[in-house]
C-alpha cells in the first residue's frame, strides 16, 4: 500500500519502512498485524543474523525494547501526526524525529534466538503534545502460525486482557514506554 | 488571570503529580526550576500541561509544548498566551 493513500484506517497492510524514519538496518519490525489507533497495536519482528552478532545467537533485551517501541509509541505517533498534518508520512519524516524519552519497569520472562517471531502488543495509555506512551508485552509466536489470520479478529478487548492462545510465550513486560517526534530544527 | 492565581493553580496540579518532589512545593516561585529543582522527570512536563489545560480551560498548541522552558515562569507565560489566544 503506498504512503499516498488518501485516507488510512490504520497501519495493517503498509510497511513499516514507510512509516519510520530508521534505516533498513536499524528497523526491528516486520509487519503491522493488528492497529486500533486509539487504542494500541500489534506487530510482528523475526531477528536476522545480523541482530545477534556477537551475542551468543540471543536477540538483546534491549533490542527488545527498542523492538517495541518501533512497533508501538514510533509507528503509532506518526499515524497520529499523518492524520492531524494530513501529509504523507515521508514529509512527516522530514520534519519530525522520534524521540526515545523513557521507560519505566522491564521484566524479562524469557528470550528470542534468530528465526525465532515475537510480537510486540502495545496498549496506548497516553497521547498529546506528540508524545506516545505505551504498556505491552512482547510474546514468542507459536510456529508455523498463520499471524495474519490469527489476528484478522483480533479486537480491543483482547488488546487489553493480552487474549492470545496460550501457545504465545510471554518474553518481556513493558511499561510507560515513551516517545515524542520533537522537529527537526529543535534537534540541531 | 493573574500570574499568582496560576501559580496557585500550578502549585495544585503538582500536588496530583507523584513523580514531582512534594516535599518542595512550598517554596515554589517564578524562578523555580521543574527538572532541576523540583526533580520532575522530563516525561511529566507533558503530562502537567494536559493537565494546566483542563484547569485554565485553555488549549496549548503542540509547537507552544515543544519550545517550553523548564521554569515555572515559562509555564506562566505559556498559559497566558493560550489565554490571549483564546
Amino acid at each position: 500500500m503506498s504512503d499516498k493513500t488518501a485516507a488510512i484506517n490504520n497501519l495493517v497492510g503498509i510497511a513499516p519502512a514507510v512509516v519510520l524514519s530508521h534505516g533498513p538496518t536499524k528497523i526491528l519490525l516486520d509487519k503491522y498485524l493488528w492497529h486500533s489507533p486509539e487504542a494500541g497495536i500489534v506487530a510482528c519482528y523475526t531477528p536476522k543474523e545480523r541482530d545477534v552478532k556477537d551475542h551468543f545467537g540471543v536477540f538483546r533485551g534491549v533490542d527488545q525494547i527498542e523492538a517495541f517501541a518501533q512497533a508501538t509509541i514510533v509507528s503509532c505517533g506518526a499515524f497520529f501526526e499523518r492524520r492531524k498534518l494530513g501529509c504523507t508520512f515521508e514529509e512527516l519524516k522530514g520534519i519530525f524525529d522520534p524521540i526515545f524519552f523513557g521507560i519505566g519497569p522491564v521484566r524479562f520472562h524469557s528470550y528470542l534466538e534468530t528465526g525465532d517471531t515475537f510480537i510486540s502488543i502495545g496498549q496506548i495509555t497516553f497521547y498529546k503534545f506528540r508524545q506516545v506512551i505505551c504498556n505491552g508485552r512482547i510474546y514468542k509466536t507459536p510456529k508455523g502460525l498463520d499471524l495474519d489470520a490469527y489476528f484478522s479478529g483480533f479486537n480491543e478487548e483482547r488488546l487489553l486482557a493480552y487474549d492470545l492462545s496460550n501457545d504465545f510465550i510471554l518474553v518481556a513486560e513493558l511499561e510507560d514506554i515513551t516517545g515524542r517526534a520533537l522537529k527537526k530544527d529543535l534537534l540541531k | 488571570m493573574e500570574r499568582e492565581q496560576i501559580l496557585e493553580g500550578l502549585k495544585e496540579i503538582l500536588k496530583t503529580i507523584r513523580t514531582v518532589d512534594q516535599s518542595k512545593l512550598t517554596g515554589i516561585t517564578e524562578e523555580t526550576d521543574f527538572i532541576a529543582d523540583l526533580n520532575t522527570p522530563s516525561t511529566e512536563m507533558i503530562n502537567i500541561a494536559a493537565k494546566a489545560e483542563q484547569k485554565f480551560k485553555i488549549e496549548f498548541d503542540d509547537d507552544d509544548i515543544d519550545g517550553l522552558g523548564s521554569k515555572v515562569k515559562d509555564f506562566i507565560d505559556l498559559v497566558l498566551k493560550a489565554k490571549a489566544r483564546a
